[in-house]
C-alpha cells in the first residue's frame, strides 16, 4: 500500500480541474453531474470553486446502479440511491464528473443514464484521477492527476465528506 | 419351534414390566418366569428389552379393493408386522365400499392370505352415502362386528337413529367419525391462528364436538353401543367422559398417535404430511388428549393408518388428500414421545393398544403368560429406528416421521408357530 | 445474499422490508424522467403466470418489468392445458424449459406459489395466492403510508371489510405491524376472525380508536360460499364510508386507502375518490415502483440446475 495523494495534492488536483474547466467554458454556463458515490463529492467541490470564481454553474447527482453491466456477477444487487438532477438536461452543457477513471465502463453506464434524462448539447468528462487501463474508447477531457498503476492494483479514494479524510491510496494485489 | 427369550422384561396391561424369561414351543407359551435355558431351545438375548403381547390396531385403511396404488391388504399387514402389530380392523371406505356381504367376503379372503389376522368393519349406510341402510344382518353373518361410515359422519340423524335401533338387535356396535357436514368446511386443517395465517378455511373443533354429542345422544336413547373414532379435541374427549360417567352411556373413545403428538402449527409452510381429518388441533388439545388416555376416557389407541401416494400428497395443501400412515411408526413413536419421557408406562400401551382393542372386537386377549398362544413382540428401547421409505413396509410413506430417527425398535414379532419379524 | 423468491411478508425481517421500501424510492423518481426505463434487467425474461383473473396486478407487474427492460411473457392460463387437468407440476416442467428468470404467480390456492418456487430455478414472486398472501400489495401499501407518515412507528391503521377472506388484510397487517404501526381489524363479526390484532365489529368504535388511516377492503362476494352479511346495502349502511362518514373522516384528516378494485356503494361512496386524503391512485403508482424494487432485488438461481 502506498499513499499516492495526500490532502494537499488532492486539493491541488481539484484546483487544477476547476481552473481548466473555467477556462474551457469561456464564460458559458456549466452543469456539473457527479457520479455516485465520490464522483458527486469531487463535482461538488469543483462546482464550489467555480461558483467562487463567479461562473454560472449548476450541480446534480447521478446514481448509475441500474445501468451497470455486471449484475450477474454480484451475489446481491447494489443498494440504490436517488439521482438528483434538478435542471433540464436537454440542450445543456454538462461536465460529467467521477473520482477515478479506469476501464471506462462506469462512464459508459453514466452516459446511458444521463441520456435517459434528456439530450444534452454537449458532455465533457472530468476525473480526479486517471489510472489508465481503458477497455472502451472513453477519454476524459479534464484530469486532476495521472497515476501509474498496475492492471491488478486497487485505487482507494477517500474524500472528506463521505469518508472523513482526503487521501488516495494504491493497494498492490 | 423352540424359542427361549432370555432376560427380558415382560410387560402386561396391569403393572410395570417384570424381569422374566419366556419359553415358546410350537406356537404356545410353555413357561414364563426366571428359568434355566431349556436344552435344544434357540436362545434370544432379550436383556434390556421389553417382551409384550402383539399390538392390535382397530382403525386402518388398506385401500383394497379399489385404490391399490396407495396400499393393499398384504402391504398393510406387512407394515403392521413391521411396527409390532399382530391384528387389524379395516375401515370400509374402499371402492367399492365394504357395504355388502360380498365385499366383506372378498376382503376377508384377501386378509386370510396375510400373516396376521385381518378383520373388517362395514358401512352403516349403502356406499357410505347416508341415504339407505346397509344390509346389517347380512353383514353380521359375513363376520362383521363394527359398523361405521368412517371418513364421513352419517349426515342424517334420523337414519343413524334407525340404524342403531335396528342394528343393536344383531349384536353389532357402531363407530362414529364425528363431523358436522356444514360446519366442517373444506376439511383441510383446524380453524384457528394457523388456518388464518395460511389463508385456508379451517374446520372448527365444534364441527366434531357437535356431531359427537349428537351421536352419543342417539346411541344412549336407542341403547346402542358406540365407539367414537379418532377424537381430536379436548372438549370432544370431555364429552365422552361426561356421557359415560354421568349418564352411563355405552360409549368408548379412540385416540390416534398423531392427535397426541402434533398440532396445527406443525403444518408450517403447507406441509401435507400434517394434513388429516379430523385435523390436528392445538398443543392444549394434545395435552388434554394425553390426560384422557391416562384417565381411560380413551379405551383404545388406533392409528387411522391412511396411505396416499407421493404424487397425491405433493399437491396444493387444499387439494392433497387427508391422512397419514401409522402402522410402521405407531409403537416406536409412542415410545419415543411418551414412554422414553416417562409420561406413561408400558402397561398403558399394552392395555390401550393390545388388550382393549381385542376385547372391543371380542377376541381373546393376547398375553405373555404360561399356556397362552404365542402372540408377542420384543421391543428394544435403547435402539433407534430411522423411518426411511425403504424401512417402512407400507406402500405409501406419507408420514411426518419420514426420514426421522426415533428412539426404540421392534426387534422381533412372533405369532403362533412363526417368527414374523426378526431384525 | 439476496433472496431467490418473494412469497410472503411473514418471512421478511424489518431490515429487509425497510431496504425494499428504500429501494423503491429511486424507482419512483424515474417516473418523472422523459425516459422511464432503465436497463437493469435487460435480456431477462419475466413470465406472468396468472391462474386467476387480474388486470390491475398483472398490468402493474408488466409495467414494472418493462421499465426494468425485461422481456415479458404472459402465460395465458385459462386457454392453456391447465384447465384440462394438467397438474401445476407438469406446467412448471414446461415453463422451466422456457428459461424464465422471474415467474410472477397468482393462484386461487394458498401455498401454490411456494410450491412452484421449490420446483424452479427462476425467482418466484407471489402476486396473490388464495386468502394467504399478497406481499407486493403489502409493500406498496407500506410505501404509500410511509410517504404520508415518514415516521410510521406508533401510527394507527384500521383495516376494514372482509378480513376473513382477504390476502391483502393478512399481508398488509403483517408488514405494518413489522414496521411498528398499530393495526386493527374492523368489519362484520362473521368476517373478522380472532387474531392478535385489535378487533372491532362496530364502525364507530373503530373510529373512536383514532386511526391515522382507514384501509378499506373490497367485500369479495365471489369468494363466499355462504352469506356472511345480509346484503350490500346493509353492509354499506353499517360499515361503508357513506357521505356522512366521509365528512367525519375529512374533519379528522384521516387518510383512506384501498387495494382496488373498488365497489362503489358498498365499502365506499363516490365522494371518497375525490377526497384529498384518498391515497388510492397513489397506491397504484407506487405499486409499479414497489414491484420494480422487488424484481430488482431478487436473484434467480440460474447456475444450479434443480433436480
Amino acid at each position: 500500500m502506498s499513499i499516492a495523494l495526500d490532502p494537499a495534492a488532492i486539493s491541488a488536483a481539484i484546483d487544477r480541474l476547476a481552473d481548466e474547466i473555467f477556462l474551457a467554458a469561456g464564460g458559458d454556463a456549466i452543469d456539473f453531474v457527479g457520479i455516485r458515490s465520490r464522483g458527486d463529492e469531487v463535482a461538488e467541490r469543483v462546482f464550489a470553486k467555480l461558483v467562487a470564481k463567479g461562473a454560472q454553474a449548476r450541480f446534480g447527482v447521478l446514481d448509475i446502479s441500474l445501468y451497470r453491466d455486471d449484475y450477474e456477477h454480484l451475489s446481491s444487487n447494489p443498494m440504490l440511491q436517488s439521482s438528483s438532477i434538478d435542471f433540464p438536461v436537454d440542450g445543456s452543457h454538462i461536465v460529467l464528473v467521477d473520482d477515478v477513471i479506469f476501464t471506462g465502463r462506469t462512464i459508459r453506464a453514466a452516459l446511458d443514464a444521463l441520456f435517459d434524462y434528456g439530450r444534452p448539447a454537449k458532455v465533457d468528462l472530468a476525473v480526479l484521477i486517471d489510472r489508465g487501463h481503458r477497455e472502451i474508447p472513453v477519454e476524459p477531457r479534464f484530469v486532476g492527476e495521472h497515476l501509474k498503476t498496475d492492471r491488478m492494483d486497487r485505487v482507494d479514494v477517500s474524500l472528506e465528506k463521505i469518508d472523513g479524510k482526503d487521501s488516495v491510496e494504491i493497494i498492490t494485489q | 419351534m423352540n424359542l427361549f427369550l432370555q432376560g427380558g422384561e415382560v410387560a402386561t396391561e396391569n403393572e410395570d414390566p417384570q424381569r422374566a424369561d419366556v419359553w415358546v414351543v410350537d406356537g404356545m407359551i410353555k413357561a414364563v418366569g426366571v428359568i434355566d435355558a431349556p436344552e435344544g431351545a434357540r436362545i434370544i438375548d432379550c436383556r434390556g428389552q421389553i417382551v409384550m403381547p402383539g399390538m392390535f390396531d382397530a382403525h386402518v385403511h388398506f385401500r383394497e379393493p379399489g385404490q391399490e396404488k396407495k396400499e393393499t391388504i398384504l402391504d398393510g399387514t406387512e407394515a403392521a408386522i413391521n411396527g409390532g402389530i399382530t391384528g387389524v380392523v379395516m375401515m370400509p371406505n374402499t371402492s367399492p365400499s365394504v357395504d355388502s356381504p360380498t365385499v366383506v367376503k372378498r376382503v376377508l379372503e384377501q386378509g386370510a392370505k396375510c400373516r396376521i389376522p385381518v378383520l373388517t368393519s362395514a358401512c352403516i349406510t349403502v356406499d357410505r352415502a347416508g341415504h339407505e341402510m346397509a344390509p346389517i344382518a347380512g353383514l353380521k353373518k359375513a363376520g362383521v362386528l363394527m359398523l361405521t361410515d368412517d371418513g364421513d359422519a352419517v349426515p342424517n340423524a334420523a337414519l343413524l337413529k334407525r340404524a342403531m335401533e335396528y342394528g343393536t338387535e344383531f349384536d353389532m356396535f357402531f363407530a362414529s367419525h364425528c363431523e358436522d357436514p356444514q360446519l366442517c368446511g373444506p376439511r383441510a386443517l383446524n380453524e384457528g391462528p394457523v388456518s388464518y395465517r395460511l389463508g385456508i378455511q379451517g374446520t372448527p373443533a365444534l364441527a366434531e364436538e357437535i356431531c359427537m354429542d349428537r351421536d352419543i345422544r342417539l346411541a344412549h336413547a336407542t341403547g346402542a353401543t358406540l365407539h367414537i373414532q379418532h377424537v381430536s379435541s379436548a372438549i370432544g374427549m370431555e364429552t365422552i367422559r361426561w356421557w359415560r360417567d354421568e349418564r352411563g352411556a355405552k360409549v368408548s373413545g379412540e385416540v390416534s398417535p398423531h392427535h397426541l403428538m402434533f398440532a396445527d402449527e406443525d403444518i408450517g409452510d403447507y406441509d401435507t404430511h400434517y394434513k388429516m381429518n379430523p385435523p390436528l388441533r392445538t398443543r392444549d388439545d394434545n395435552a388434554a388428549l394425553l390426560q384422557g388416555l391416562k384417565d381411560g376416557v380413551f379405551r383404545i389407541i388406533g392409528t387411522d393408518h391412511a396411505p396416499h401416494t407421493e404424487f397425491e400428497k405433493s399437491q396444493a395443501f387444499v387439494d392433497a388428500p387427508n391422512g397419514i400412515t401409522g402402522l410402521d411408526t405407531a409403537l416406536v413413536s409412542l415410545h419415543d414421545r411418551f414412554i422414553a419421557t416417562a409420561e406413561f408406562g408400558w402397561d398403558l400401551i399394552v392395555k390401550r393398544y393390545s388388550a382393549e382393542p381385542r376385547r372391543m372386537m371380542r377376541l381373546e386377549v393376547a398375553e405373555v403368560a404360561e399356556g397362552k398362544p404365542a402372540d408377542l413382540i420384543v421391543f428394544d428401547p435403547n435402539k433407534e429406528t430411522r423411518f426411511t421409505k425403504e424401512f417402512m413396509k407400507s406402500k405409501s410413506s406419507n408420514t411426518p416421521f419420514l426420514n426421522k430417527t426415533l428412539k426404540g425398535s421392534v426387534e422381533m414379532v412372533v405369532l403362533g408357530d412363526e417368527v414374523l419379524l426378526e431384525r | 445474499m439476496a433472496r431467490k423468491d418473494f412469497l410472503d411478508i411473514g418471512s421478511l425481517d424489518r431490515a429487509e422490508i425497510i431496504h425494499l421500501l428504500d429501494q423503491a424510492v429511486p424507482f419512483k423518481d424515474l417516473f418523472t424522467r422523459s425516459v422511464k426505463k432503465v436497463p437493469a434487467l435487460k435480456g431477462k425474461t419475466v413470465l406472468m403466470l396468472f391462474y386467476e383473473p387480474s388486470t390491475r396486478t398483472l398490468s402493474s407487474f408488466e409495467v414494472a418489468a418493462k421499465r426494468l427492460s425485461a422481456d415479458v411473457t404472459i402465460f395465458d392460463v385459462p386457454h392453456s392445458s391447465v384447465t384440462k387437468g394438467e397438474s401445476v407440476r407438469d406446467t412448471i416442467d414446461t415453463l422451466q424449459a422456457m428459461r424464465a428468470d422471474y415467474i410472477v404467480v397468482r393462484h386461487r390456492l394458498a401455498g401454490q406459489p411456494a410450491a412452484i418456487a421449490r420446483q424452479t430455478n427462476a425467482s418466484v414472486i407471489n402476486a396473490g395466492d388464495g386468502a394467504h398472501a399478497h406481499p407486493t400489495q403489502a409493500l406498496l401499501d407500506a410505501f404509500t403510508f410511509r410517504e404520508v407518515y415518514p415516521e410510521m412507528e406508533g401510527r394507527k391503521v384500521v383495516i376494514m371489510g372482509d378480513i376473513l377472506h382477504s390476502r391483502v388484510a393478512r399481508s398488509t397487517s403483517t408488514i405494518l405491524d413489522k414496521l411498528g404501526v398499530e393495526v386493527a381489524f374492523c368489519g362484520p363479526g362473521s368476517l373478522v376472525p380472532q387474531t392478535r390484532f385489535k378487533r372491532f365489529t362496530n364502525y364507530e368504535e373503530a373510529m373512536a380508536w383514532g386511526p391515522d388511516a382507514v384501509y378499506l377492503l373490497r367485500v369479495q362476494k365471489e369468494r363466499q360460499d355462504a352469506p356472511f352479511y345480509p346484503s350490500d346495502r346493509e353492509y354499506h349502511s353499517v360499515f361503508g364510508i357513506t357521505e356522512d362518514r366521509l365528512k367525519e373522516i375529512s374533519d379528522k384528516g384521516i387518510y383512506v386507502m384501498h387495494p382496488g378494485p373498488i365497489n362503489r356503494g358498498v365499502e365506499l361512496c363516490d365522494g371518497v375518490l375525490d377526497y384529498d386524503r384518498c391515497l388510492i391512485s397513489q397506491q397504484v403508482e407506487n405499486g409499479i415502483a414497489a414491484r420494480m424494487a422487488v424484481l430488482f432485488g431478487l436473484k434467480p438461481d440460474l447456475k444450479n440446475e434443480l433436480s
